[in-house]
């Protein structure tokens, strides 16, 4: 697949990664986060179709009773638009801005769909549970020397590494 | 390995060595001067906003503890759900340090209005404890903005307010058992001339 | 003196245009490090490619190291930022849910956005997925979840001082691990490669 453009060194990304979530501390004090974006559609849309169920459940009516703080309107939201753009530009500029999907070569793309969904549905509740995803929890938190970051490491990969033999036939 | 790599590599050992190097021990308790101790106060003022501390109430956030810092009558009278005593005059009493000076709850200190809590935190910072919060604005505050959230807001101006505030600290204080929820607020309630903070420490990456 | 925001030293509209270029740049270098390549991340736990590892961990260290710093000379206020709090048993059980879907559907949520706008489609279905899951867990939160995820509560824990050490030596120590660990994995990943074909 030499048609497009080589990726970067691993170890410059992680460096400018790690620069640019010491900027996003250091202005906004947040973390690099994504799953969280997830979190504000859902209580969004929620709050948008079923107002009296979002006020009286407590997952989301901390989150929908304050009307200053619209769940859609927040830091991590916009983050995550750019991060979009940023993926964008990316890939546009690398020549890799292509409609494909990317599998396994011993799988069908219809095993590799039902994979992807089940896959995603169990990082939508895990990162829910976990308070957080790899980027938000365990980057982040490790940023900041968090115990947190490095169980969810040792859960996340640990687990991974556990699992990776059953699974194998997705992947090689 | 590729040069580029193996450079890389050292540049985060490079930093990693640098910050081992630059690790000095703590400064002794005693060392804190008064001038330092100015420093944290005017840079690191722990404020939460009512509602800060409402939502993260509703958010059942098991690591809040509430710390009353009234005397026991009022205390008793009126206090918020779960709240822990200790009035002003006794938090140095070693029974109370293990609350104090801890790691692991969000401590919230308040009294009618912020002043207690200001104190206690000051004296608690000069002590080295951690994660002690003041309820900004106290327990006035937490009944306007919090018990009576719905009544319109009016054009009240500032010194009405602060007069208000006083006189309801006053009354507060020298009757006793007059805070409570349903005989606080009698007339009209304010505008509270304070800037919303959006957000406390952690906004919540993930979560 | 940092953080700027919750000081209130720049204002919300600022802050959140930051955020949005912050944004830019972290997406930008997901894409072009290959977080978007399903297979380049699945390749961690197969050995044929390691660059989640470096990347993720070049990462950690950098912002570790930095904000120490930064810390040291007053810079940043550590107290003010976000700082995950240790629910450890929460942490645990949700990183082993996302275990099995990392492995199963080859992504985190932050890399299927970044695949899914490039054009990914498995990466689209996986974050409508992800979405599926979330909304399930808000609608099962009160009778399933809640009780779980409030346990094990230790507050803000930072791990050099839960192991008793200073955060200095405690980087110095991740940085050698993860240099040693770069090292291994360049060896591993010649060796695995080798056998058969690996082409990515």
């Amino acid at each position: 697949m030499e048609r497009s453009k080589k990726y970067m060194n691993p170890y410059l990304a992680g460096i400018l990664i790690g620069v640019f979530m010491i900027a996003a501390y250091y202005f906004s004090g947040e973390g690099l986060g994504a799953s969280g974006a997830l979190k504000s559609v859902v209580v969004a849309t929620t709050d948008m179709v079923a107002h009296d169920y979002a006020t009286e459940h407590s997952y989301f009516s901390a989150r929908v009773s304050d009307p200053e703080n619209p769940p859609i309107k927040t830091w991590l939201v916009f983050e995550v638009l750019g991060v979009l753009v940023g993926a964008i530009i990316s890939a546009a500029f690398a020549g890799r801005l292509k409609l494909e999907t990317i599998k396994g070569p011993n799988v069908t793309t219809k095993t590799r769909f039902i994979t992807a969904a089940i896959g995603g549905l169990l990082f939508g509740i895990g990162s829910q549970l976990g308070r957080g995803c790899t980027s938000g929890m365990v980057m982040s938190g490790m940023g900041v020397l968090s115990l947190s970051g490095f169980i969810g490491l040792m859960a996340i990969f640990g687990g991974g590494y556990v699992l990776a033999y059953f699974f194998r036939k997705l992947w090689i | 390995m590729k040069k580029r790599d193996i450079f890389l590599i050292g540049l985060l050992l490079f930093g990693a060595l640098l910050t081992f190097l630059m690790t000095s021990p703590d400064e002794p308790l005693d060392k804190v001067t008064p001038c330092k101790l100015l420093e944290i106060a005017a840079t690191n003022d722990k404020y939460l906003s009512t509602d800060e501390l409402a939502r993260m109430m509703m958010n059942n956030d098991p690591t809040i503890v509430l710390i009353d810092l009234r005397s026991k009558a009022e205390f008793d009278t009126f206090s918020l759900q779960g709240a822990i005593n200790i009035p002003l005059d006794s938090i140095l009493n070693p029974k109370y340090e293990e609350v104090l000076n801890q790691d692991i709850f969000t401590n919230v200190l308040y009294s009618n209005s912020s002043d207690k809590a200001a104190k206690v935190w000051l004296i608690s910072k000069r002590l080295g404890y951690n994660n002690n919060y003041i309820l900004r604005g106290g327990l006035n505050r937490w009944v306007e903005t919090i018990l009576r959230p719905k009544r319109p807001l009016e054009t009240a101006v500032n010194t009405e307010f602060e007069l208000y505030n006083s006189r309801r600290a006053a009354s507060a204080y020298f009757g006793g058992g007059t805070v409570s929820a349903s005989s606080t607020i009698g007339d009209k309630p304010s505008s509270a001339p304070f800037k919303r903070r959006k957000k406390e420490a952690a906004g919540g990456g993930c979560d | 003196m940092g953080p700027l925001f919750p000081q209130e030293i720049i204002g919300e509209e600022l802050n959140i245009l930051i955020g949005f270029f912050i944004g830019i740049g972290f997406g930008f270098l997901l894409e072009a490090a290959g977080f978007t390549n399903t297979r380049k991340l699945a390749g961690v736990f197969y050995g044929y490619d390691f660059v989640v590892l470096k990347v993720f961990f070049s990462a950690a260290i950098t912002s570790a190291i930095g904000l120490f710093i930064m810390n040291q000379y007053g810079i940043i206020d550590m107290s003010a930022i976000f700082y995950p709090k240790t629910f450890w048993i929460p942490t645990l059980v949700g990183g082993l849910i996302m275990a099995f879907g990392f492995i199963i559907g080859g992504f985190c949520p932050g890399t299927s956005m970044c695949a899914a706008v490039t054009g990914k489609i498995d990466a689209m279905v996986f974050i409508g997925g992800a979405l599926i899951g979330v909304f399930f867990y808000a609608y099962t939160y009160e009778p399933l979840w809640k009780e779980l995820r409030d346990s094990g509560a230790m507050g803000k824990v930072n791990i050099a001082e839960w192991m008793g050490i200073d955060s200095g030596l405690f980087i110095l120590i991740l940085t050698l691990i993860a240099a040693s660990a770069f090292y291994a994995v360049t060896i591993i990943q010649k060796k695995v490669t080798a056998k058969g074909d690996y082409q990515i």
